[in-house]
């Protein structure tokens, strides 16, 4: 088989039901090749609503989130509680090789569109549901957001020190990696399935997916019944500090080591700052000094005095030609100026037909020699290719049209 | 009836070592990949020598660090130094599927190890590269670890309160999640690629980019709208009230996220209605958002009455998002969890009995495994050279004499 015949995604059709949920894992596949039909129900995707906005302005069109998670898609809109929209749902799934839905544990059998009658229509069916709490146990019906899997899960109260509040992090992290965590399932089960003819219902959790980024705060009170928070900013050399425009993130303590420790005492020698000396002692070497709070004044009002000379970059740069760590702190224009990025070219723009104007995309999340990865359209507008689609499920213009008129379906 | 595992026959030559590489193959390796770990006692793996160790005493057969990311790997013991050992090496990428390494840029090379020489040496591999920046640019032979990724990508930024120094997650985030599973994915799919056309490939993750691919937001909206996005503590753009609140005890929060009116109603109820949230001020979304420091003030005051977990009962059963900030003491003990048998158990020579966790995804025919822990370094040294590559024991010996293994 040619390399062409073998590109697995160019073969692959892919259902998303959508939701707050699964769209990352769908855009996985469709940034390589596979065809994704995202389902929308008559009120659209949540993610639409959600700011920001493009150019700030609200509509249905203009969430970036909802841009960026959608690309190389078709969407259609269909309300799959309707029999109409049920039947022409179940037409779809003998097509498709991976359904990927979002909703409450058993929403779809009381709907009558279960796995077991999924199945029965297309054996070898991949069905990906992601749920907060997964299928089963206690929690499975308990309402949640990014906050809260993110606190149930664990991450969220690690992201802070002593008794001082936790902070969020970013993009709803939790949701990646839920997303990311099903993207890998299925594509073992359906790789399975091409095996075996054998499909199969994976349930995704997000507190599990959560549970899975604590580092070793687990093992910390398993091992040692010690409850662990941030490792950074708890030691002298480990963090956080500011400089001339901004902050950096050193690294120069790492247990008992000073390979990186011993360089950049030197270099602040070098740079004739105030009491460095004091850095050369024997005791810095030892982790539990550095955690004491009086070493970790002392060494930030020494390095500061030396930060405070450079902006963020020449920190950086400089100290790598030096074997020391300092990374600079980027906030989002740092990061699309960020020269290595420019160089590889990672951020990628496209016109955007539903918004009619060009967006900055982050690029590729890895390279594959023969499986290509490429932004070839942007997010579809709400009911872009609900013809397209349902036409090839054997619906007339005529069908398609009074479904609209009657609320079953939308098509623009 | 369960199925034999989706990786089963699929054999992984694991050079990788610390953060992202080992929690990729330990992915694989729960579905069955057979993953072989090369490790030397003359220098070996960090995660060895960082904590937590089994009650607390340092040694490299006791840091929980490096056990929970190597359950069901073997580990040879192999001094990648001596000339000896490449020989060895390539009868092993010989009868492998996958070789993966973490190292910086250069270092497969110097062994003659690149992707170009172990293509020579078996044609159809899938070679596996993870060079932190990428392996072209001016940045990519820079120094960096998964906290200062972080910064550089611009989580730490955008994690931490409006009037503090940007925190960032406390961890070494990107090494968790977005990376292996970005990778175990791209190996998958290139696995899949091989079934249809018996070629292998070669499979670069730049670290940094795959973090960026779960940070769209701050980039895009900078790009689009000119906007430097702020850390904002735990509020969200689109939600009021949406914050961590005390509750009673030390370094206890409940999670609470209010997106719209209905759910504010809800929350109102659980409250008991009380006058102060009947102002105007909080009748819309809007006005919420707008008045978050007052509403946030208040709602702690009427958090911290209540147990934690007595509070998020109430809450979810009237339909607010809410849940508690759990403490890592608190997941070991969380009854869903046990209820799903996220939490393992297992028994290792040297740590005795002690966690891990489970596959937060659950194929139902053909489940993820944990099944053996980490391995001791060097445990499995005389087993794969006798039994995958067919050594004598005569000539083990002699390697061993020799230090080309440990």
């Amino acid at each position: 088989m040619n390399q062409a015949e073998g590109n697995i995604f160019n073969n692959l059709r892919i259902v998303e039901l959508a939701g707050e949920l699964g769209a990352y894992t769908g855009k996985l596949y469709a940034d390589l090749g596979a065809e994704v039909i995202r389902v929308e129900s008559l009120e659209g995707d949540p993610t639409r609503r959600e700011k920001p906005f493009y150019k700030d302005v609200p509509g249905t069109e203009n969430g970036l989130r909802y841009q960026y998670l959608n690309t190389n898609k078709k969407g259609i809109v269909l309300d799959i509680t309707t029999p109409e929209g049920k039947e022409a749902f179940l037409k779809l799934i003998p097509t498709i090789d991976l359904l990927i839905e979002s909703f409450a544990p058993g929403y779809l059998e009381s709907l009558g569109l279960g796995y077991e009658t999924l199945s029965s229509l297309n054996p070898k069916l991949v069905h990906t549901a992601i749920t907060p709490y997964g299928q089963y146990g206690p929690y499975k019906d308990y309402p949640y957001s990014d906050l809260t899997t993110m606190a149930m899960g664990g991450m969220l109260f690690l992201a802070g020190a002593d008794n001082d509040k936790p902070a969020l992090a970013p993009d709803k992290q939790s949701f990646f990696q839920a997303d990311l965590y099903a993207a890998l399932g299925s594509m073992l089960a359906v790789m399975h399935a091409d095996l075996t003819s054998e499909g199969q219902f994976i349930d995704v959790s997000i507190q599990e997916s959560v549970a899975t980024a604590l580092e070793n705060a687990i093992q910390t009170y398993d091992l040692e019944g010690r409850i662990r928070r941030a490792a950074g900013a708890v030691e002298a050399g480990y963090g956080t500090y500011t400089c001339q425009d901004g902050h950096v993130y050193v690294m120069a303590a790492m247990g008992r080591n000073t390979h990186l420790w011993d360089p950049l005492v030197k270099w602040l020698l070098e740079e004739k700052i105030p009491n460095a000396e004091v850095l050369q002692g024997e005791e810095w070497q030892e982790p539990d000094y550095r955690k004491k709070e009086e070493a970790k004044d002392v060494f930030k009002e020494i390095f500061e005095q030396f930060s405070a000379r450079y902006p963020k970059n020449v920190l950086y740069e400089e100290s790598q030609k030096r074997n020391v760590v300092i990374y600079p702190v980027n906030n989002a224009k740092d990061v699309l100026e960020n020269f290595q990025l420019y160089y590889r070219n990672y951020f990628r723009e496209m016109y955007s037909e539903s918004i009619k104007g060009k967006l900055t995309y982050p690029g590729p999340p890895y390279s594959l020699e023969k499986l290509p990865w490429a932004l070839k359209s942007s997010a579809p507008a709400f009911g872009q290719h609900t013809v397209e689609v349902l036409s090839e499920l054997g619906y007339s213009i005529e069908e398609i049209k009074s479904m609209g008129e009657r609320g079953v379906s939308y098509a623009k | 009836m369960l199925s034999k595992r989706p990786l089963e026959g699929i054999r992984v030559c694991d050079f990788s070592w610390v953060g992202a590489g080992p929690y990729t193959t330990r992915l694989l390796a729960e579905y069955g990949a057979e993953v072989i770990r090369l490790e030397t006692k003359t220098r070996p793996e960090i995660l060895r020598l960082t904590g937590p160790y089994k009650d607390g005493i340092p040694g490299i057969e006791r840091s929980g660090y490096y056990s929970n990311r190597n359950p069901n790997k073997k580990s040879i013991d192999i001094n990648m130094k001596h000339p000896k050992a490449r020989n060895l090496v390539i009868k092993l990428i010989k009868v492998s599927d996958i070789v993966i390494n973490n190292f910086t840029l250069g270092t497969m090379e110097k062994w003659n190890l690149g992707y170009e020489d172990v293509k020579k040496i078996k044609p159809d591999i899938i070679y596996v590269t993870m060079p932190t920046q990428g392996s072209t640019g001016p940045h990519r032979d820079f120094m960096g670890f998964g906290a200062t990724m972080s910064a550089l990508v611009g989580i730490n930024y955008l994690t931490g309160f409006p009037d503090k120094e940007p925190f960032g997650t406390g961890t070494n985030y990107p090494d968790h999640v977005p990376n292996p599973a970005h990778t175990a994915f791209a190996i998958t799919a290139a696995l899949w690629y091989r079934r249809k056309t018996g070629q292998g490939q070669l499979i670069e993750v730049a670290q940094t980019e795959t973090a960026l691919a779960v940070l769209p937001t701050a980039t895009m909206t900078y790009a689009a709208n000119g906007t430097i996005l702020e850390r904002m503590g735990t509020r969200d753009l689109n939600a009021a009230p949406h914050g961590v609140y005390a509750t009673q005890g030390r370094s206890r929060w409940i999670a609470i996220a209010v997106f719209n009116d209905d759910e504010w109603e809800r929350l109102k109820n659980v409250m008991g209605n009380p006058t102060w949230a009947d102002s105007e001020m909080y009748i819309t979304l809007a006005g919420r958002l707008a008045n978050q420091d007052e509403l946030d003030r208040m709602m702690e005051a009427w958090t911290q009455q209540h147990e934690a977990y007595q509070l998020m009962e109430l809450l979810v059963k009237a339909g607010v998002r809410a849940g508690v900030v759990q403490n890592s003491k608190d997941l070991l003990e969380d009854p869903h969890l046990h209820e799903r048998g996220y939490w393992i158990y297992l028994n290792h020579p040297m740590m005795r009995r002690h966690v891990y966790n489970n596959s937060p995804v659950r194929l139902t025919r053909t489940p993820a495994q944990i099944s053996a822990p980490a391995p001791l370094l060097g445990e499995h040294t005389d087993e794969v050279l006798r039994e995958i590559l067919g050594f004598k024991e005569q000539e083990i010996i002699g390697l061993r004499e020799e230090k080309v293994i440990g």
